[in-house]
């Protein structure tokens, strides 16, 4: 990945310009639940997290996908190939934040595609008006690594922590 | 070094390919039981249901192992391993050589032994040649015998296809590996609605018929049907490792980094026996994100980097029809005869349910159906990370604070479940 969205739950006031920026950048339509894009908001203390696929390393969504649906693009974003989904929600169960949204018309999943098609760059981004609550970075202020570490995406999430366990004979 | 992989499965495939991504001075040979290009066993019960078309069941061309300079064999089913000469030697009476060998040769359909299982009618879904023949034929009534997620795909394949259909499950509740009885009512509930007709606590004794299926019998009653699917489970073939003296138990034994008892011999995929990354049990889960993982782990041996695999994990989505859900980790059953502490956590919400399985107070295993299965994702989270929710609700106050980056997804299981 060259480039990656990264966000500050600090900072995000949930005005939820990002959701609908999303949906009108791919759907041409202003409902938010067709945005790859989504806040979780929190009371006391107040936050709010902008959820967005971050096209994990060793993305799990690929992996179970019964139907090869969920594929890498050449800017590194992990999309869904609609000729191929069936909606089975596999990739949504399995993201440690349920990042992928389910398309409420066909039944199929949709996540951050990085807006590789729009010259402007990530309709999220442009729409934002808060500064340093949703950026697109190429590791000049964030690394991508500690983008995807921010927004949860780790490996004791994805893969389990190492811990103490017995292991059967072989495994001493 | 010649490296010869056993079955052009999604592990097989997973080994070469990874492995000439890392080098090309390798020779890399992959022996088939099959004649076909790798395909995804996952997409067949939507390949017999029409959702997609048989392209699309495929994940690799033909042209595919000739541009990567794999030597894919076809129709080569390996009987017999020779670990002293190093060599392989197949049904079709082909020997070849290796200097490593890995076993990826997945499982087997487990057939019940029941009479007229083998007459032309009876059906299944393990591989693509199967599932060809269970697409093309037209008939009106299927029974199909086990409720496992198999047998509930292939269910709803052959019921979008305007069967009439029956499953038939030996234990009490649907999906027994996966749910929970509470889980599993609700899910039959579905069924019953959509006109499938689910017989539990029901024994298969005899497919019946004269040339072709005409009926199944079970220790209850006898049901007319023109096609009968056998779901009943897979089995790996130890017999063709024992050939080498490599050791099995339900699987083949392998060790940390993935390597039999045999020098140079390595395994992985549905064949294996491994352990749960969770709970350290010896398990056979038998999916293809963990036949992925552990491709990965023997790739990274074989060129000579001593990597660990870190565990498989429980985890499957079910759906019929507009009802969509997950198990992930342990259900109720599996954890029966553990010690510890057990608590079972429900949420309801009209047609949404919720089953949260803790041990000591840490996730061990879940279910659920429509929105709360949209979480299942932060609760194999927790499971994972191994979060105590005793410590979490006292500690409250820290657990709000956004020093930890999964504090906020804590907090969401926490306004979920009240666990925190
Ligand atoms: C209908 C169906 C649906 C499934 N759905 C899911 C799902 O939704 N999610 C999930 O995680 N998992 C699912 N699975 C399981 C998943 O497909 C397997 O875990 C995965 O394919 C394992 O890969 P493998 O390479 O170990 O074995 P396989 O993919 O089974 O490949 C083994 C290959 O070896 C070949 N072979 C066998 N014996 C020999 C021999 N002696 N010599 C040479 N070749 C041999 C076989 O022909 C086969 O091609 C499903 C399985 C089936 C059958």
């Amino acid at each position: 990945m060259t480039k990656w969205i990264v966000t500050d739950p600090q900072k995000c006031t949930a005005c939820h310009r990002c959701e609908i920026a999303c949906a009108m950048a791919h759907h041409g339509s202003c409902r938010p639940e067709l945005a790859r894009i989504r806040i979780h908001r929190f009371e006391n203390p107040a936050y709010n997290v902008p959820v967005v696929c971050m096209a994990c390393e060793d993305a799990p969504c690929i992996k179970v996908c019964p139907v090869n649906a969920r594929v890498r693009e050449v800017n590194g974003s992990v999309v869904t190939n609609t000729n191929r989904c069936i909606g089975c929600r596999a990739c949504v169960y399995i993201c440690p934040v349920a990042s992928p949204a389910v398309n409420p018309f066909t039944g199929q999943t949709m996540t951050c595609d990085l807006c590789m098609d729009q010259e402007d760059g990530p309709w999220c981004v442009v729409a934002c008006r808060v500064d340093g609550a949703l950026w697109i970075d190429d590791g000049d202020r964030c690394s991508l690594q500690s983008a995807r570490a921010q927004a949860g995406r780790v490996r004791s999430v994805l893969y389990g922590a190492p811990r103490v366990r017995a292991h059967k004979k072989g495994h001493l | 070094m010649k490296i010869v992989v056993v079955g052009n499965g999604i592990a097989g495939n997973c080994v070469a390919f990874g492995m000439r991504a890392r080098s090309r001075d390798h020779e890399i040979c992959i022996l088939s039981a099959e004649k076909v290009p790798e395909y995804d066993p996952c997409a067949l019960p939507y390949f017999i249901g029409g959702d997609v078309p048989h392209e699309a069941v495929f994940r690799k061309s033909i042209q595919d192992y000739r541009r990567h300079d794999i030597d894919l064999m076809l129709d080569q089913r390996v009987v017999a391993i020779d670990p002293r000469d190093r060599r392989v030697t197949t049904a079709q009476g082909r020997e070849v050589p290796y200097d490593k060998l890995v076993l990826a040769h997945g499982g087997q359909l487990f057939i019940p032994p029941i009479e007229g299982i083998r007459l032309p009618g009876v059906f299944n879904c393990k591989q693509l040649d199967a599932a060809k023949q269970l697409r093309e034929h037209n008939g009106r009534r299927a029974v199909v015998i086990g409720s496992g997620a198999i047998g509930i795909e292939v269910a709803e394949a052959l019921h979008k296809k305007g069967f009439q259909v029956t499953v038939i499950e030996l234990l009490d509740w649907v999906l027994p590996a996966l749910f929970d009885r509470e889980t599993a009512q609700r899910f039959e509930a579905v069924l019953a609605d959509s006109g499938v007709r689910v017989l539990k606590s029901e024994k298969v004794l005899a497919v019946e018929g004269n040339g072709t299926v005409s009926g199944v019998v079970t220790d209850k009653r006898r049901i007319d049907c023109d096609a009968v699917v056998v779901a009943t489970g897979v089995v790996p073939d130890k017999s063709m490792a024992a050939t080498a003296g490599v050791d099995t138990e339900r699987g083949i034994n392998v060790d940390r980094h993935l390597q039999t008892n045999v020098a140079d011999i390595y395994a992985c995929g549905d064949c294996i026996e491994t352990v749960d990354s969770c709970t350290g049990e010896d398990v056979m889960f038998q999916l293809k994100h963990n036949a992925i993982d552990q491709a990965a782990v023997v790739v990274a041996n074989l060129a000579g980097e001593p990597v660990s695999y870190a565990g498989a994990y429980a985890f499957a989505r079910v759906h019929f029809g507009r009802m969509h859900a997950v198990s992930f980790g342990k259900s109720t059953l599996s954890t029966q005869c553990q010690l510890g502490d057990l608590k079972i956590v429900e949420r309801e919400n009209g047609p949404d349910y919720l089953r949260l399985i803790l041990k000591d107070n840490l996730i061990v295993g879940g279910q659920a159906i429509g929105k709360f299965a949209d979480y299942a994702g932060f609760f194999m989270g927790a499971m994972r990370r191994g979060d105590d929710f005793a410590y979490l609700r006292r500690s409250r106050a820290s657990v709000c604070s956004l020093q930890n980056h999964y504090r906020w997804a804590q907090r969401l299981i926490g306004d979920i479940t009240g666990l925190c």
